[in-house]
């Protein structure tokens, strides 16, 4: 944690402010990150975790979502549509096929019903034009409308398959940037209050024994900050106990004119000047 | 949050294992041990619960629509072999045989399905524990050093276990430590040479100068106690 670092001087209203300052300070999202290795390690920790189960999950959805498809499609083929009627199997093989539209034609004066069958025979030629039965065109109609069916039916189970596919991957997505988001601020609530610690640390490194303030609402390691402040305070108590007895030594000292007894002792006496000094004015 | 760190009543004649320096004296190389993983239970269980919580749930969907696509696929077959077996009646006891058999095998999955979603969660959370553990130790060191400024006792400072997190901050308390504690010796140090002085100039108590030195000496006693 850089708590030297001056772009962190308030990472979300955890600078320690003057002692008459307000102290309503809020989150801001641009000091989420204070702790960029502890939060990210744990974020990312946590966004991998879901990432692996997601993709592993997912590839097996998608297998099985593959197997009932191709299941399902085959289902489908199987199924079988009216057969077209068969109108030139016993008619001349040189003769057209009639189109799906033909109208049934009239059997003419000289043509004959062969079991069934008719047929057209052309005069001129002497050929035998097959003769569409009355229900051709409803049949070829219902044989065409099933293949389409079909067809449609498969198309949906494709696109059903793909609505999973896409229904996974933009769930994994938002997951994952709801986690990268939601990881940022958990980590932020143990990130803060360090970060604090680190701060007044600091200042005790230099010597400055300023008013520890509370955490904020919402912040973790409410104990250990806790533990942190009895020990600023322990500190700043051993730090009074040298100012009082200096005092006392200094008083007593300039009464009696130690400092005439011993260039030693005017020495040391003028170095723990210098103590009182600094001592009174950290703990200002 | 009330359990953040562990109080100081968790220490048990004076150390707790694996993670407090004994006192006095240099303290020995601790290592982690089984019990001592969850130091911190209210800020590690909330992220391991957290985490599982999501993990469970995304498992728990995911496996469903796995589930529901072979549920499906078993019935699709099920079903194209109804139609095939139902113009020969001699198939019927083969088509019975096939669906229970598919039947049994999306029972299967479910199984397979649990088991792994049991051991995703045992695996993780053990992983979990691990991981926030290397969160919780720093922490609770640093809480029990605090615990002895707190007390007027600015001993020497220990590194942290190799793999521990929050080293950047525990640099920094180090730091800081240090240099109160260098400050303190430094003062203590000066303030015995006042005394050195004094009493080698002659001072001696009975006067009023004489009982401030000698209880500046105690002063002085006492403050070096603290520092060692």
């Amino acid at each position: 944690m850089s708590t030297s670092d001056p772009h962190h001087g308030n990472p979300g209203g955890a600078k320690p402010a003057a002692p008459a300052a307000p102290r309503g300070y809020k989150r801001s999202w641009k000091n989420l990150l204070i702790n960029k290795r502890y939060q990210l390690r744990f974020t990312l920790f946590m966004v991998g975790v879901s990432a692996l189960l997601i993709s592993g999950l997912g590839w097996l959805v998608m297998g099985k979502a593959d197997d009932a498809t191709n299941v399902a499609i085959g289902r489908i083929r199987g199924e079988s549509c009216p057969e077209l009627p068969d109108v030139a199997s016993s008619a001349n093989q040189a003769a057209p096929a009639p189109a799906p539209t033909l109208a049934p034609t009239p059997t003419p004066a000289g043509s004959g019903d062969d079991g069934g069958r008719r047929v057209q025979i052309d005069e001129s030629s002497l050929t035998l034009r097959p003769v569409t039965p009355n229900d051709y065109s409803e049949r070829v109609a219902a044989r065409w409308a099933c293949e389409l069916d079909q067809a449609a039916r498969i198309r949906e189970l494709t696109a059903g398959r793909m609505r999973i596919l896409y229904v996974l991957v933009a769930t994994g997505v938002l997951l994952v940037l709801g986690l990268v988001i939601y990881g940022i601020v958990l980590t932020h609530r143990v990130a803060g209050p360090l970060f604090k610690v680190g701060l007044y640390l600091t200042k005790m490194r230099d010597g400055r024994y300023d008013k520890v303030y509370d955490l904020r609402k919402g912040d973790q390691l409410i104990d250990f900050y806790e533990h942190f402040k009895s020990a600023h305070a322990g500190v700043v108590g051993l730090e009074r106990s040298d100012v009082e007895r200096l005092r006392g030594v200094l008083a007593a000292a300039d009464k009696a004119d130690l400092a005439s007894k011993s260039p030693e002792v005017a020495a040391a006496l003028t170095e723990l000047r210098g103590i009182l000094a600094r001592k009174e004015k950290s703990l200002e | 949050m009330s359990n953040d760190v562990p109080t100081a009543t968790l220490v048990k004649d004076g150390k707790v294992p694996g993670d407090v320096p004994p006192r006095p004296g240099a303290r020995s190389k601790h290592k982690r041990r089984l019990a001592n993983y969850l130091i911190n239970k209210g800020l590690q269980l909330r992220y391991v619960v957290r985490v599982l919580v999501l993990s469970a749930l995304i498992a728990g969907a995911l496996g469903w629509m796995i589930y529901q696509q072979e549920h499906q696929a078993s019935e699709d077959l099920v079903a194209g072999l109804a139609d095939l077996t139902q113009k020969d009646e001699g198939l019927a006891d083969f088509e019975q045989k096939i669906a229970e058999d598919l039947r049994a095998r999306d029972r299967t999955l479910v199984l397979e399905m649990a088991g792994l979603g049991v051991s995703l969660v045992l695996i993780l959370s053990l992983y979990l524990v691990f991981m926030t553990h290397k969160v919780a130790g720093p922490l609770f060191k640093v809480s029990h050093y605090f615990d002895d400024m707190a007390a007027g006792r600015i001993g020497p400072v220990t590194s942290l276990r190799k793999g521990d997190m929050l080293q950047d901050f525990f640099a920094s308390f180090r730091e800081s430590h240090d240099a109160v504690r260098k400050r303190l010796t430094v003062d203590a140090d000066a303030m015995q040479r006042l005394v050195d002085a004094a009493r080698a100039a002659g001072v001696t108590s009975g006067t009023a100068a004489g009982d401030e030195i000698e209880a500046l000496a105690k002063h002085v006693e006492r403050r070096r106690q603290a520092l060692r």
